[in-house]
């Protein structure tokens, strides 16, 4: 049997779908699990990237950060809090927040810090003050790495959220790790198939995303991600 | 802190440590072999660079653990599990840094070897790969100290690494254990990063030092 | 020359009259012993005093590090001096809030700066968004804009990186006037375009002063650009001294040193021709017949060459070498050598002039009006008579004039 045959065959007994804990349950706390870190993250990581790439300030923080942050286990981090707080709202929001915030924080800089000199100039040359500088002209030109910034942060969080589940955090984790400890393939194959499809649809909403929000003018450009 | 359990447990400790250096270091290596033709041909023939990107994209996007289950029943719980799947990882973060790298040479250099007499694959070789090692370098740093991160996930399939002490720390309600593992793994992923920018350096003395 | 369409659209400029925003559409700015120096030592700009005067086209010039750009930069805050003060029309700039200031001055930069999340019009509608006008005004003035800095209306929603370099620049340009500022920078604004672009681009500036009369302060490394361009020049020696500071005519005419001589570049005497017109130049009709003359008319009149024409110039002939011709051919039937080129009198320059007596076989340039027809030659001799007595009335007019300022190092 391969793993798509255990987890189609899981997926599709109606009785995964009714009950406490079931699939659909699980999706919706995933994605509960998973959108408020990220958006804690956001709301501290752009802010934050942005007043580093606008003033340079910090900026060496920022790059050593940037080869570091993906150095940090991920598990560890959890159980760390796991052990001393014991399982509480805080013993996963605190380690997926702080893990969300590098690749936010990250990109939000580099998307600021690389904004053409000559821009910059022009903007401080017509008059603007720094804060029309950040707001009308260095996000909206960083605004594509900050959609990427955010981006590896959700399916970093999907990731991390899942992984959750092993000290106890609700989602479709719960799936694999009460599978594994039971030896059950199925809803072990089952979850991971599920957990596949929500990062890849998350993958399609930024895409998507990026389509509306990007203006044109920038798009044209072919920035690489 | 208990340092004496440290002490006492040195050998399983090494073990462990050791097993999370294999799981980690070989995949990105497998995987730059794999990106460099990949991304060659990928630079070279421009249609099959955006299929290429968007299924490296999306594999990306697999949760690590989802993709070792995902291999169970191909590969069991074995390290080779955690190998192929770290080694597409790192596939998944090196070929586009390939690509860059390699569009990155200004046409300027690239129009100077050829009208030199450097016929292609020789101006690949001699020219473009080694311009373009500062970028395929950051791809593989990055996929370097992600699998070494990573490769703690794999003891929740039951393959061993530094992740066990993770587990058995959480079970036992052990800080120690927890923090050594941590440490550990960020040590293991900083010194690693380290040794590829060395490498970087003598690779390109051309480079000025930042 | 002027084009009726960019006159009818400086209607706005009456608008902002009438809404105090003009009060005056000039501005002095003066530099009192303004020094730069940075905290590594090195000293960009050292106790300048230059004044730059209403209207004018002041022209910075120097080689690379002299301080030209920081100087510029000075007036508009983006860099702050050391010690000295830098006042606009009587005042000290640093009394006003620097973000006001730069809505008050037009900045042009040699990489044009255009903001790339923008369309053309937006970006051209920056500084009277930002002084609070609604976009839809805004946006009415940039498209009137593009079509006073030569551009296609079409162009108003492009992005810029869809437009060619030249076309950057002019988008930079209409930006730095959307609010019409009675002051414009510009940074070697046409430097990064090839020389084609760049004349047309200059040709621009040059027609659009006559109609805005600005006070400009531009920065260029190029002498030609200086010399086309400028009304007044500060030119720098390096480490940011003043080596002279005079018109372009008095820096190719009498240069201060050594220094100046050498930038200013080695035919600067010929150069220096350009700014002398031919209005006073004399012509000599003698040599030019109709085409109807006969043959015989050019043996009998004793000049070498003859000039055939009706009424525009035709070529010219040599009577010695018509032998095998009869009397009673018409010269407009003789084949004749061409003319080069011809300059016009009163509006080409003594250098039009004289390129035309060395491009003619003759050795005789030929003048003609406005509509193409023929005027009189003039030989070396008539020339070098009018250059000597341009150059002495030049030379006796800057005698005359209060000592320019500007300290010689």
């Amino acid at each position: 049997m391969s793993f798509f045959t255990y987890a189609w065959d899981w997926v599709t007994q109606s009785a995964n779908w009714h009950g406490s804990g079931s699939i659909p349950q699980q999706i919706l706390a995933h994605l509960g699990y998973s959108i408020l870190p990220l958006l804690i993250a956001a709301v501290i990581g752009i802010p934050a990237g942005v007043a580093v790439g606008h003033s340079g300030r910090g900026a060496v923080f920022v790059v050593n950060l940037a080869n570091s942050w993906r150095a940090i286990p991920t598990l560890g981090l959890l159980v760390l809090l796991a052990v001393y707080l014991g399982f509480s709202f805080l013993t996963w929001l605190l380690p997926l927040v702080v893990l969300a915030i590098p690749p936010i924080l990250v990109n939000a800089y580099e998307g600021v810090a690389g904004v053409e000199p000559g821009v910059r100039d022009a903007a401080k040359g017509a008059g603007m003050t720094s804060w029309q500088q950040v707001t009308r002209v260095e996000v909206p030109i960083a605004l594509p790495l900050i959609l990427v910034g955010l981006r590896t942060s959700a399916i970093f969080v999907v990731a991390t959220a899942t992984i959750a589940a092993y000290i106890g955090l609700g989602g479709l984790g719960r799936f694999i790790i009460d599978g594994l400890s039971s030896y059950q393939y199925g809803p072990v194959a089952g979850g991971a198939l599920l957990v596949v499809i929500l990062a890849v649809l998350v993958l399609g909403f930024f895409a998507l995303l990026s389509r509306l929000i990007v203006p044109a003018g920038l798009r044209g450009q072919g920035k690489t991600e | 802190m208990m340092w004496s359990w440290i002490a006492a447990n040195g050998a399983q400790i090494w073990q462990l440590t050791w097993s999370n250096i294999i799981l980690g270091v070989i995949p990105p290596l497998i995987g730059l072999a794999i990106s460099l033709p990949l991304g060659i041909i990928a630079a070279r023939w421009r249609w099959f660079y955006p299929p290429t990107l968007t299924v490296v994209n999306v594999i990306y996007a697999i949760p690590a653990l989802a993709l070792f289950i995902a291999l169970i029943p191909a590969l069991g719980l074995t390290d080779t599990n955690v190998i192929v799947a770290l080694t597409l990882f790192s596939l998944c973060v090196i070929v586009p840094n390939v690509i860059a790298g390699l569009r990155g040479v200004p046409p300027s250099v690239r129009q100077a070897a050829t009208a030199m007499g450097y016929g292609a694959l020789r101006r690949l070789i001699t020219v473009e790969l080694p311009v373009a090692v500062p970028v395929i370098m950051g791809g593989l740093r990055v996929a370097m100290v992600s699998s070494i991160s990573l490769a703690s996930v794999g003891q929740l399939i039951g393959v061993s690494s530094l992740g066990y002490l993770f587990i058995d720390g959480e079970q036992r309600d052990f800080p120690t254990e927890i923090y050594v593992g941590l440490v550990l793994i960020i040590a293991l992923a900083l010194a690693a990063d380290l040794i590829l920018v060395g490498i970087r350096r003598v690779l390109t003395p051309w480079m000025a030092r930042s | 020359m002027r084009d009726p369409e960019a006159a009818a659209t400086l209607w706005w400029l009456d608008e902002f009259s009438r809404a105090g925003w003009v009060g005056d559409p000039v501005s002095v700015i003066t530099f009192e012993r303004v020094t730069k120096r940075y905290p590594d030592g090195t000293v960009a700009v050292n106790a300048l005093d230059l004044e730059v005067p209403a209207g004018k086209i002041m022209v910075l010039v120097g080689p690379s590090g002299c301080g030209k750009t920081t100087t510029l930069r000075m007036v508009n805050r983006l860099v702050e001096p050391t010690s000295g003060q830098i006042l606009l029309d009587g005042k000290d700039i640093r009394e006003q809030n620097p973000a006001r200031l730069r809505r008050g001055i037009g900045y042009v930069i040699q990489q044009t700066g255009l903001f790339p999340h923008r369309t053309v019009e937006d970006n051209i509608a920056t500084v009277p968004v930002l002084n609070g006008w609604s976009r839809a005004k805004a946006r009415a003035r940039a498209r009137d804009l593009l079509k006073l800095v030569g551009l296609d209306q079409a162009l108003a929603r492009r992005y810029p990186y869809q437009l060619s370099g030249g076309q950057q620049q002019r988008v930079g340009v209409a930006r730095a006037l959307a609010a019409d500022p009675p002051v414009l920078l510009m940074d070697e604004p046409f430097s990064a375009v090839d020389p084609i672009v760049r004349a047309s681009l200059q040709d621009q500036l040059i027609a659009l002063q006559t109609e805005l009369h600005k006070t400009i302060v531009l920065v260029t490394h190029d002498i030609e650009e200086v010399i086309k361009v400028g009304d007044l020049v500060a030119l720098f020696r390096p480490h940011g001294r003043i080596a002279q500071l005079g018109t372009p005519e008095r820096l190719l005419g009498a240069p201060a040193d050594d220094y100046v001589a050498g930038f200013v570049g080695f035919d600067r005497g010929i150069r220096r021709l350009s700014f002398f017109s031919t209005a006073s130049l004399s012509l000599d009709t003698g040599p030019v017949l109709s085409a109807n003359a006969t043959v015989a008319s050019a043996r009998a009149s004793g000049e070498p060459w003859i000039l055939v024409a009706d009424g525009k110039p035709r070529g010219w002939v040599q009577p010695d070498k018509l032998g095998q011709y009869q009397d009673g051919t018409l010269l407009g039937q003789v084949p004749a050598e061409p003319i080069g080129h011809t300059f016009t009198v009163g509006t080409n320059s003594l250098r039009a002039a004289l390129d035309a007596a060395v491009l003619s076989p003759a050795g005789q340039a030929v003048g003609v009006d406005g509509y193409g027809n023929v005027v009189g030659v003039a030989t070396f001799d008539r020339l070098r008579a009018a250059v000597q007595a341009a150059q002495t009335a030049a030379d006796a007019a800057a005698a005359l004039e209060p000592s320019e300022s500007g300290a010689p190092a």
